[in-house]
C-alpha cells in the first residue's frame, strides 16, 4: 500500500515536499501513507484545470445553499462564499476510534466537573484538585448556575473540542469550547458539497456519513427536557439574523425540524417559558441557546441585554426548562482551568487521558513563570479569557519589543496568561497556485452528551492557506476541508 | 431584640405594563444571630412566588406578572429575634492579612467587584493607606478606615446613582449607605482587609447616628453596612454610616461583593411608560401583648431614571439610603 513518488513532471502532487511537521498524507521518506493511498492516485490522475472545475462546482454548490460566513472588518462584517479545500483529511477507523473515546473521556470528566460545581458543593476543590481562587476568579464562573438542576448532569451537551497533531504524530487537545461551539454546519455542508462535485473520489472509501447530526442533536435535546418528557417542545434560541453564526443557527434548526426563535418570540408564565406561535402559547421544555450566558435574561444578568428573555432564570430555577448548554460552562473554557484537565480526567474517572494537553506552563505559579519568560521566544503565549486565536503571542513571530511588552503584561497579571508550548501543526496537500503543497490545519470535532455520550465521525477541519502559517481561522484566511472517517472494516 | 419588619415596594407605571418580571431579596436571614419567626411576601396582584436560596446563601424570590397593570405592590413581612454579635477580643496582628489560605480563602472579597473598583495606587488605595498607617491590628485598620469614610462622606440623598464610581464618589463627597459600605469595602480591600457587603435592614430612627431612644417603631429603608475578615476570628459587622458595630438593631438579608450580589429588587417590565417606585420600611420593636407592626401609608416617592430606548424597561431597583 505504498506508493513511491514518482518523477518530477506535471502533476499536482509531483513537487509536494512534506516540512518539518507531521504530515497526514505522506510520512518522512515522502511514501504516501496507507490511508492515504486511493485518494493521492486519484489527484495524481488531475490536471488543475479539471481541479479548478471542480472547486467551481463546490464554491457555485455553497453560492447556492447560501453558505456563507461572516469576516468582521472595521466596521461592518463581509459574508464571503465558505472557503473549502478538495483534498479530503481522512482518518482510519482505528486511529478515530483512538480518538473519539479520549474526547468522550475528556468532555465526561469536565462534565463532571460542571456538575460537582454547581450541584454537588465542589468536591474536587475540596480534595484539592483544582484550587478554588482559580474557579471563583473566572469570569466564567456563574452563581447563578449553582443549584440549578441539569438531567444525567449533562452541562455541556454540545461540546467542539480543539485538536492538533503534533510533529510527533499524536493528538492533543488544544483548546476546549463547552459554551456555544460552532462549526456544524459547515462540516455537515462541505460533505454535500464534496458529493454533489466530486462522488467519484469517495470510491473506494468507507466513509461515515454526516447528515445524520440534525437527528443526533434532536435526540440528544430530547433526553434533557426537565420532567423526562419523551416529546418535548425544542427551540434554536439565535441572537438573530447580524450573528455571524446565524447561517449554522437556521440549519441547525431546519436540520432537527424545530422552531429558530429570538428571545422576543419567548415568555416567562409563572416560571414556565412559552413560545409565541400562532396557536397561542406553547410551552417550551428545552432551549438550545446560541447566546451568551450574560444576554439570556436581562433581570439576572446584563439589564441592556435586548436578546434574551426576561424571567429565563427563574424558570431554569423552577426546572421547567433546560437550557443547552447550562449555564456557566464558560469556568471551562476559561485556559486556566485546562491545564487541570487531566487532573481531573483521573480524579472523576479513575483513568488516565487518552489525548493529552499542550505542554502548559501555568503563570500564576512563580517556577513555571520565570521558566516560561525566559523563553518565551520559543513559547505561546494566550490570554485565559479568549478563544478563537485573539490575544495570542506567537513568540517565535514575535519582535524584541512584543515579548518584553507581553512579558510585562503578564506579571502584572499572571492569572490571565498560560504560556505553552509551540505546536508545530500537522499537514497536507491544499491547492496552491497550481499545485498542491502542505498547509498546517486543526480539527474541531463535536461532542453530544445528553442520556448518552457520542462523538459525531470526524468535525471541521480548519486549513491555513499560507505556506508555513499556523492560523486557520476562515476570519483570517483559513479555509476547511472535508473530513472523512473511514468506518471499520467488516470482516 | 424581637423585631417586626414590614417592607413594602409600589411600583407606579406611568402607562400599563404588559409583563414585568423581577427577582427580590428583602427575606431577612435565618442563622446563629437572628431567627426569622415568621416570614412572608404578598403581592397585589397576586402572583406565584418562587423563593431559592443564591450562590450566597440569600433567599431569591421571583415573580412575574403577564397581566396588563398600572401598579404592583410587594410586601414582605418578616418577625426576627436578634441577638448581640460577638466582637473581638484580642488584637489580631496585621501581618496575618498576608497568609496565603486566608487570602485565597477571602479571594472574592479582596478582588474588585461590579461596584468595588479598584485602581492601583489610586485615590482609593492611596486614602486607605494613609488611614491606617501606624495600626498593628487588625481591628485598629478596620476602625481606622471605617472612621474614615465617615470624613469622606458627608451623608446625604438623592446625589448618588448605583453606577458611581469610587473615586467619583471620593470626589463627590457625599452618598448614602451603600456609597458609605461600597467606600469602605473598597478601601479595606485595597489594604489587603477582606470585605463584604450586607444588605438588611436597621431599626434606627436616624441611621446616621445609631438611635439608642426606645422608639418602638420606625419608618426607614433598607440599609447596608459591611464586614471585615478578621485573621483566625472571623466576620467583623461594622455600620460605616454611623460608625459603630452592627449589632441587635441590624437584621441581614444577605451578604456579596458588593451591592450587586444583593439588591432587594431586580426587575424588567415591557411597556412604553416610566415607572415610580416607592419603597417603605417600617420596623417596630416587639412589646408584649401589642399587636404586630401596622404597616403604614407610603413612603417618599421619587422618579427612576429615563429608561433606555428598548422595549424592555429596566428597573435596576430602588437606591437604598
Amino acid at each position: 500500500m505504498v506508493d513511491v513518488i514518482p518523477e518530477p513532471g506535471s502533476g499536482l502532487l509531483d513537487q509536494y515536499q512534506p516540512g518539518g511537521a507531521f504530515d497526514e498524507a505522506f510520512d518522512a521518506d515522502g511514501s504516501v501513507r496507507g490511508t492515504y493511498s486511493r485518494i493521492v492516485e486519484r489527484f495524481r490522475e488531475l490536471d488543475i484545470s479539471e481541479v479548478r472545475r471542480l472547486e467551481n462546482l463546490v464554491a457555485d454548490e455553497f453560492r447556492r445553499q447560501g453558505i456563507t460566513f461572516t469576516v468582521y472588518s472595521e466596521e461592518e462584517g463581509t459574508e464571503r462564499i465558505w472557503p473549502m479545500d478538495l483534498f479530503p483529511r481522512i482518518i482510519a477507523a482505528a486511529e478515530w476510534d483512538e480518538l473519539s473515546r479520549g474526547l468522550s473521556q475528556r468532555v465526561a470528566a469536565m462534565n463532571c466537573f460542571l456538575a460537582d460545581l454547581y450541584n454537588g458543593g465542589g468536591q474536587a476543590i475540596a480534595d484539592g484538585v483544582v484550587p478554588r481562587w482559580l474557579v471563583v476568579s473566572s469570569r466564567g464562573f456563574e452563581r447563578n448556575a449553582v443549584g440549578i438542576r441539569v438531567p444525567h448532569s449533562a452541562h455541556c451537551n454540545i461540546a467542539g473540542i480543539d485538536v492538533v497533531r503534533a510533529a510527533d504524530g499524536r493528538y492533543r487537545v488544544l483548546e476546549d469550547n463547552l459554551r456555544s461551539p460552532s462549526g456544524i454546519s459547515y462540516v455537515v455542508e462541505n460533505r454535500a458539497a464534496m458529493a454533489k462535485a466530486c462522488s467519484w473520489l469517495f470510491y473506494d472509501h468507507p466513509v461515515e456519513p454526516t447528515e445524520q447530526y440534525g437527528r443526533m442533536l434532536r435526540s440528544t435535546l430530547d433526553s434533557m427536557a426537565p420532567d423526562g418528557n419523551d416529546s418535548p417542545h425544542i427551540v434554536v434560541l439565535t441572537p438573530g439574523i447580524y450573528n455571524s453564526a446565524y447561517f449554522e443557527h437556521a440549519f441547525l434548526a431546519r436540520s432537527m425540524g424545530v422552531e429558530l426563535v429570538e428571545g422576543r418570540d419567548l415568555v416567562v408564565d409563572d416560571h414556565t417559558v412559552y413560545s409565541r406561535t400562532i396557536e397561542g402559547l406553547v410551552k417550551v421544555d428545552v432551549i438550545y441557546r446560541r447566546i451568551d450566558d450574560d444576554f439570556l435574561d436581562p433581570v439576572a444578568f446584563r439589564p441592556d441585554s435586548t436578546l434574551g428573555v426576561p424571567g429565563l432564570l427563574s424558570a431554569l430555577r423552577a426546572g421547567t426548562v433546560t437550557v443547552c448548554n447550562a449555564l456557566g460552562n464558560g469556568v471551562v473554557d476559561d485556559k486556566g482551568v485546562y491545564p487541570y484537565v487531566p487532573d481531573l480526567i483521573r480524579y472523576y474517572l479513575g483513568a488516565e487521558p487518552i489525548i493529552d494537553n499542550v505542554p502548559t506552563y501555568m503563570m500564576w505559579d512563580p517556577d513555571q513563570r520565570s521558566e516560561a519568560l525566559a523563553r518565551l521566544d520559543e513559547l505561546v503565549a494566550k490570554p485565559v479569557g479568549e478563544s478563537g486565536g485573539y490575544g495570542v503571542l506567537i513568540g517565535p513571530h514575535a519582535t524584541e519589543r512584543e515579548l518584553d511588552d507581553a512579558r510585562a503584561t503578564i506579571e502584572a497579571d499572571p492569572r490571565n496568561w498560560i504560556v505553552q508550548e509551540l505546536v508545530q501543526l500537522s499537514t497536507l496537500p491544499a491547492l496552491a497556485e497550481d499545485q498542491l503543497e502542505p498547509r498546517h490545519l486543526d480539527l474541531r470535532p463535536f461532542v453530544l452528551t445528553g442520556e448518552r455520550t457520542e462523538v459525531f465521525p470526524g468535525g471541521l477541519t480548519r486549513v491555513a492557506m499560507r505556506r508555513g502559517s499556523l492560523i486557520v481561522n476562515s476570519s483570517q484566511g483559513g479555509g476547511s476541508k472535508d473530513t472523512w472517517v473511514l468506518a471499520p472494516e467488516t470482516p | 431584640m424581637r423585631l417586626g419588619i414590614a417592607y413594602r415596594m409600589h411600583f407606579r407605571y406611568s402607562e400599563a405594563v404588559t409583563e414585568s418580571q423581577n427577582e427580590v431579596r428583602v427575606r431577612p436571614l435565618h442563622d446563629e444571630h437572628q431567627q426569622v419567626l415568621s416570614y412572608k411576601l404578598t403581592s397585589r396582584p397576586e402572583l406565584q412566588v418562587l423563593p431559592v436560596a443564591d450562590y450566597w446563601g440569600t433567599t431569591v424570590e421571583y415573580l412575574g406578572i403577564r397581566t396588563p397593570h398600572n401598579d404592583l405592590e410587594l410586601l414582605a413581612e418578616a418577625t426576627v429575634e436578634t441577638r448581640p454579635r460577638p466582637e473581638p477580643d484580642d488584637a489580631v496582628a496585621a501581618a496575618m492579612l498576608a497568609d496565603t489560605d486566608f487570602r485565597t480563602t477571602h479571594l472574592e472579597f479582596l478582588a474588585p467587584s461590579q461596584h468595588v473598583q479598584l485602581d492601583s495606587g489610586g485615590a482609593v488605595e492611596e486614602r486607605a493607606v494613609s488611614a491606617v498607617e501606624g495600626a498593628s491590628a487588625v481591628q485598629d485598620m478596620v476602625q481606622a478606615v471605617v472612621a474614615d469614610v465617615r470624613g469622606a462622606l458627608d451623608y446625604r440623598q438623592g446625589v448618588t446613582d448605583i453606577g458611581i464610581t469610587l473615586t467619583e464618589l471620593l470626589e463627590q463627597g457625599a452618598g448614602v449607605c451603600q456609597d458609605f459600605a461600597h467606600l469602605a469595602t473598597g478601601m479595606l480591600r485595597s489594604v489587603g482587609i477582606p470585605a463584604r457587603y450586607v444588605s438588611g435592614y436597621l431599626f434606627a430612627a436616624d441611621e446616621t447616628a445609631l438611635d439608642t431612644e426606645t422608639a418602638d417603631e420606625v419608618s426607614v429603608q433598607t440599609h447596608a453596612w459591611i464586614e471585615a475578615a478578621l485573621p483566625g476570628w472571623g466576620w467583623w459587622a461594622l455600620d460605616p454610616t454611623n460608625g459603630g458595630t452592627a449589632g441587635e438593631r441590624h437584621v441581614v438579608i444577605g451578604r456579596g461583593r458588593d451591592y450587586g450580589d444583593v439588591p432587594p429588587v431586580r426587575g424588567a417590565f415591557t411597556g412604553s411608560g416610566t415607572v415610580e417606585v416607592d419603597a417603605e420600611v417600617v420596623i417596630g420593636r416587639h412589646v408584649e401583648g401589642q399587636a404586630s407592626t401596622p404597616v403604614t401609608g407610603p413612603g417618599p416617592s421619587r422618579p427612576a431614571a429615563a429608561p433606555p430606548a428598548p422595549s424592555w424597561r429596566h428597573q435596576q431597583s430602588q437606591q437604598q439610603q
